[in-house]
């Protein structure tokens, strides 16, 4: 064969090799790329079928399919596991042909011959060598220099007890019944007795004289806004002269303003003449009193020292933030939960009561499930990526009183109070069930799997029909009375984020669209529906038989709460408003992005 | 011609061969039988016997190289014996040990009591130095597999101006210092855990390491012997042997002529070439000898610059301890402790050890990271200062020779030198 004829040969392999290695390389990027976007293990399909069978577990023609289904998904995988080995091989062998081909091609053609460049200036070479050594090692110990900057030291946090030596699974998931509290007076926080069950082995505390409240009324619980949506959470107001017109750019009507210390999402609580918002940052979280009527700080008290708190706080998201629940008053002590699983609680002066890590809750948006006070218990609402559990904390000690496991998903919804023929519920809200408790013991009374996705709006009652909505999912009407049977349901208009509320047999809901609608309570007829030009985070609340919305402009809507749904005013707050109006004695208290405003005529 | 259709064949027939022995991968056994998986990246130990074949294998394979190198000056001889070597110390040793990685099981062995090597360690990191210490770096030249593989694929190098090829060779040394700091600290055997030729070797490795493995290939098309010239960590230990070489090979068998004609033939850029004398003015070797002086001056301040800064950062650099990351992981997340999903966690439950235990170690071996932080930036601080400072010593060059510290001993060189042809 003439070197002609090898070379062209040697052209037409480097041709086909470059071909044959492309079309090999493309393949593995796309069947490396279908492995990293469909994992084939982390099943929709069999994460639905398990959670059947926990529902069903004696069903073996399920577990036959899951078995099935598994196989599949292992078989998927390993195939393309397969597919991604071979090809490499296959791009291995090609390269190396190419290589070959070319190597011979090159030999074919070189020639030995002077060199053509003129010889370079070695002085030079010399300078510029020396300079570029000198920024490669300036930089190698520049960077060093800012990583220990950057890096932050978790064993100097760390004193021996941090980590206790509990073996794993020690958590029971069963009801932790310990105390059973008499419930003839309502609201009466310092009468609870304890009846320690002796045969329950899981006991965690009792009740016993910790709670050392004064007594409170369940009207000292309506003057008040003691937790998210005020009493019982319903989002009904009790209070009068509530006003409706001001404006936060040129101060009217604006009684005080001032900036809030840390940011957060959560809404004021009152106590009598206090005021109680929380914030928190990475830095730190914290709970701040202000005199309700000069906005003078009173107190601010950081939640830290607590012991299993994470050294770093968990990752969340900015629209959720380290401090979104509302915290829960009861004229006592005032009770705060963050994003990092730490729960606090300081008496009305500032002075630290107890506090505790509940664990760090494994949530992408980051915690934001609001407390609510019944009864000598501060009841937790806890569902997170890896379960979910309701508690209820001994409000003077912060002792467990009842823990239970929840088979739902993560939530970002809270808690609220429904009472049905005087007996207490607390209603819930996830995917998939909108669920009932006993608040005494933790017993779940009823649960319906009504809702999907990642859950956020709280629920409302009325007449003992609980309402729960979910964007994406669909709105519904349960009876409480009848285990959560299905009254009504519409998808017409979902929330997000906001949470709806009842009254009067209206219920109204509001979008992160900016759509709120009336819908009639009782037969989920559409009443009336108004479009604002900005979206709604926030929830309505009831005062004085108006409506009262923020939008996320800041805006506040203030419509009549009754089937014309007159649109009163519309004042400006002045900056994005998330929070939820709260209401005492002929005063709006709003909390904006920046700043706690106190509104009066 | 021919021999490159035998190399070719060779290959083929080498790669078949293990395709044919490749299984896939079957999901580990969910069943306690106390049978124990394979590993899939660390071989099997081999007897004793043949632990010191391979010893001897590996000193027959110097002996050669350096005799081919030396004497017999057969660039042919050569690449046979390196595809001798990719193919036994490579395909089949799999790669382990090697000259290489034995540096790190030396320095855990002077770190650690508990930790012993075996003889045959101990010679696969010391045969090669000693030979280079008398014949130059024939090791790299024919007797390496990693070198091997990369430089069967050479095809068509380019060469780098000066200022890139010094600056690249700062990276070795960094390479080295900190394999020398995880080993010593009992941390991981980082040049191993990134060879990236080794996953071919073994026809198992992780996917981006096969993918950084097939990119070095790649770049080695244009860019010759990328591993052994801008990382191997072993390089600089051969490298320093090399320069002392008495015996180290030459371009010419006998007087250089000065033809230039080799100048352009070394893919590797190590052929010195002689200076034009009309630069050395007495101005040029006044300001020379002045910076010369002030970077010999400075030179104790990079070290203490390297010392301070490489210590400082010894907070980022100690978690790659497995002791140090599940510490810290439970401090920043005292939730995980109980997580039994977390193999890390449950193995450390299984081991029996307190959390305390755990933090107190991570603790010591911290510390033990921020005093070889020292060491480690020292050394850093004094190569960065007796590099720049080189660059103003000038040596008379007044043939064409390699640079003995640079050198692969390759032997492509001498078939260009027409001395040689008339031999």
């Amino acid at each position: 064969m003439d070197q002609e004829t090898k070379l062209k040969l040697l052209r037409q392999i480097i041709v086909i090799s470059s071909a044959f290695c492309i079309l090999v390389a493309f393949l593995l990027v796309f069947n490396f790329w279908q492995i990293k976007s469909h994992k084939p293990l982390e099943s929709k399909s069999i994460e639905a079928l398990v959670q059947r069978l926990a529902d069903d577990p004696k069903n073996e023609e399920l577990r036959e399919e899951i078995r099935d289904f598994d196989l599949l998904a292992r078989k998927a995988y390993f195939t393309s596991e397969w597919q991604i080995k071979t090809g490499t091989y296959l791009l291995l062998f090609g390269g190396i042909v190419l290589a070959i081909a070319l190597k011979m091609k090159t030999d074919i053609e070189a020639t030995i011959a002077l060199p053509e460049n003129a010889p370079e200036n070695p002085l030079k070479n010399r300078i510029i060598s020396h300079r570029w050594l000198l920024i490669s090692g300036v930089t190698v110990f520049a960077l060093a220099l800012l990583s220990s900057y950057l890096t932050k030291d978790f064993l100097k946090n760390y004193h021996p007890g941090l980590l206790s030596d509990a073996p794993a699974g020690e958590k029971s998931e069963e009801i932790q019944l310990i105390s059973i509290v008499d419930s003839s007076a309502v609201l009466e926080a310092d009468t609870a007795k304890t009846d320690t069950s002796k045969n329950n082995p899981k006991e965690v505390s009792t009740l016993a004289a910790s709670q050392a409240a004064k007594k409170t009324t369940a009207a000292d619980f309506k003057n008040n806004e003691s937790s998210f949506r005020g009493y019982l959470g319903q989002g009904i107001s009790y209070h009068k002269n509530i006003p409706t017109d001001w404006d936060g750019a040129s101060g009217k009507n604006i009684k005080w303003k001032v900036a809030v210390s840390k940011p957060g999402y959560n809404s004021p609580v009152i106590w009598g003449d206090k005021i109680f918002i929380a914030g928190g940052d990475k830095v730190s979280r914290l709970v701040s009193c202000y005199d309700r009527n000069t906005g003078r700080l009173l107190w601010e008290k950081e939640a830290d020292n607590i012991p299993g708190s994470p050294a770093a706080p968990p990752k969340v998201t900015d629209d959720t933030g380290l401090s979104a629940p509302t915290m829960a008053i009861d004229g006592t002590n005032v009770y705060a939960i963050f994003a990092t699983g730490d729960i606090i609680a300081f008496d009305l002066d500032g002075n630290r009561v107890w506090a505790k890590n509940l664990g760090v809750p494994v949530n992408h948006y980051g915690h934001s499930s609001s407390l609510i006070y019944w009864k000598g218990k501060v009841i937790v609402q806890y569902d997170t990526s890896k379960g979910g559990r309701m508690l209820a904390l001994d409000a003077g000690t912060g002792n467990t009183v009842w823990d239970i496991a929840r088979t739902n998903k993560i939530s970002w919804s809270s808690p609220m109070l429904l009472d049905l023929n005087g007996k207490m519920q607390i209603i819930t809200t996830a995917d998939p069930s909108v669920a009932a408790y006993d608040p005494e013991t933790g017993k779940e009374l009823w649960k319906a799997d009504v809702l999907s996705g990642e859950v956020a709006p709280s629920a409302a009652t009325w007449n003992g029909l609980v309402f729960a909505t979910n964007e994406y999912a669909k709105t519904v009407a349960l009876d409480a009375a009848k285990n959560g049977a299905l009254v009504w349901q519409s998808d017409e208009y979902l929330s997000e984020v906001s949470s709806p509320v009842a009254y009067n047999g209206l219920l109204f809901l509001a979008t992160s669209y900016g759509v709120l609608v009336c819908y009639d309570a009782q037969s989920g007829e559409n009443i009336w529906e108004k479009q604002f030009d900005k979206g709604f985070y926030s929830s309505p609340m009831i005062a004085e038989n108006k409506v009262y919305i923020i939008d996320m402009d800041g805006i506040m809507h203030i419509l009549k709460a009754d089937k014309s749904g007159t649109i009163v005013s519309e004042p400006k707050l002045g900056e994005p408003g998330f929070a939820l109006p709260v209401f005492a004695e002929g005063r709006i208290y709003i909390r904006g992005k920046n700043s706690l405003f106190c509104i009066g005529r | 011609m021919k021999n490159i259709s035998r190399i070719f064949l060779s290959l083929i027939f080498a790669l078949t061969l293990f395709q044919a022995n490749a299984q896939q991968r079957f999901p580990k056994p969910e069943f306690e039988t106390g049978y124990v998986q394979p590993s899939p990246t660390t071989p099997e130990p081999r007897s004793t016997a043949l632990e010191y074949t391979d010893v001897l294998v590996l000193l027959a394979a110097l002996s050669l190289a350096s005799w081919l190198v030396i004497k017999k000056r057969s660039r042919r001889g050569i690449l046979w014996l390196s595809i001798f070597s990719l193919l036994y110390f490579g395909f089949y040793r799999e790669g382990c040990i090697c000259s290489v990685g034995s540096l790190q099981n030396i320095t855990l062995a002077l770190f650690d009591p508990v930790y012993k090597v075996s003889i045959t360690v101990l010679l696969f990191f010391l045969l090669p130095l000693v030979f280079a210490l008398f014949f130059g770096r024939t090791f790299c030249a024919a007797a390496c597999p990693l070198g091997a593989i990369q430089d069967l694929i050479i095809i068509k190098p380019v060469s780098l101006p000066v200022w890139v090829r010094k600056t690249l060779s700062f990276i070795p040394y960094v390479y080295l210092g900190f394999a020398i700091l995880y080993a010593a600290t009992g941390t991981d055997f980082i040049i191993c855990r990134y060879d990236p030729f080794v996953g071919f070797f073994r026809m198992d490795a992780p996917y981006i390491m096969i993918v950084i493995g097939i990119a070095l290939l790649i770049l080695g098309l244009f860019f010759a012997r990328p591993y052994c010239r801008v990382f191997c960590p072993y390089g600089v230990l051969l490298s320093w042997m090399s320069k002392f070489s008495k015996h180290h090979m030459s371009i010419t068998p006998a007087e250089c002529i000065s033809c230039k004609l080799c100048e352009n033939s070394c893919p590797f850029d190590a052929i010195e070439i002689p200076e034009d004398e009309k630069i050395r003015t007495p101005k040029t070797l006044r300001e020379n000898l002045k910076r010369f002086s002030l970077f010999a001056l400075l030179i104790p301040v990079w070290v203490f610059i390297g010392g301070y800064a490489i210590s400082s950062s010894h907070v980022l650099l100690s978690r790659a301890h497995p002791d140090v990351y599940l510490s810290e992981l439970l401090i920043a997340h005292p939730e995980m402790k109980n997580d039994t999903k977390n193999i890390d966690i449950k193995a450390f439950r299984e081991s029996g050890k307190t959390f305390d235990q755990l933090v107190e170690n991570a603790a010591v071996i911290r510390t033990k990271f921020r005093i070889g932080g020292w060491y480690l930036g020292g050394f850093l601080g004094l190569v960065i200062g007796i590099m720049v400072m080189n660059q103003f010593l000038f040596r008379k060059k007044e043939i064409y020779e390699p640079h003995k510290g640079d050198c692969f001993s390759c032997g492509r060189c001498m078939s260009y030198c027409p001395v040689e042809k008339l031999k």
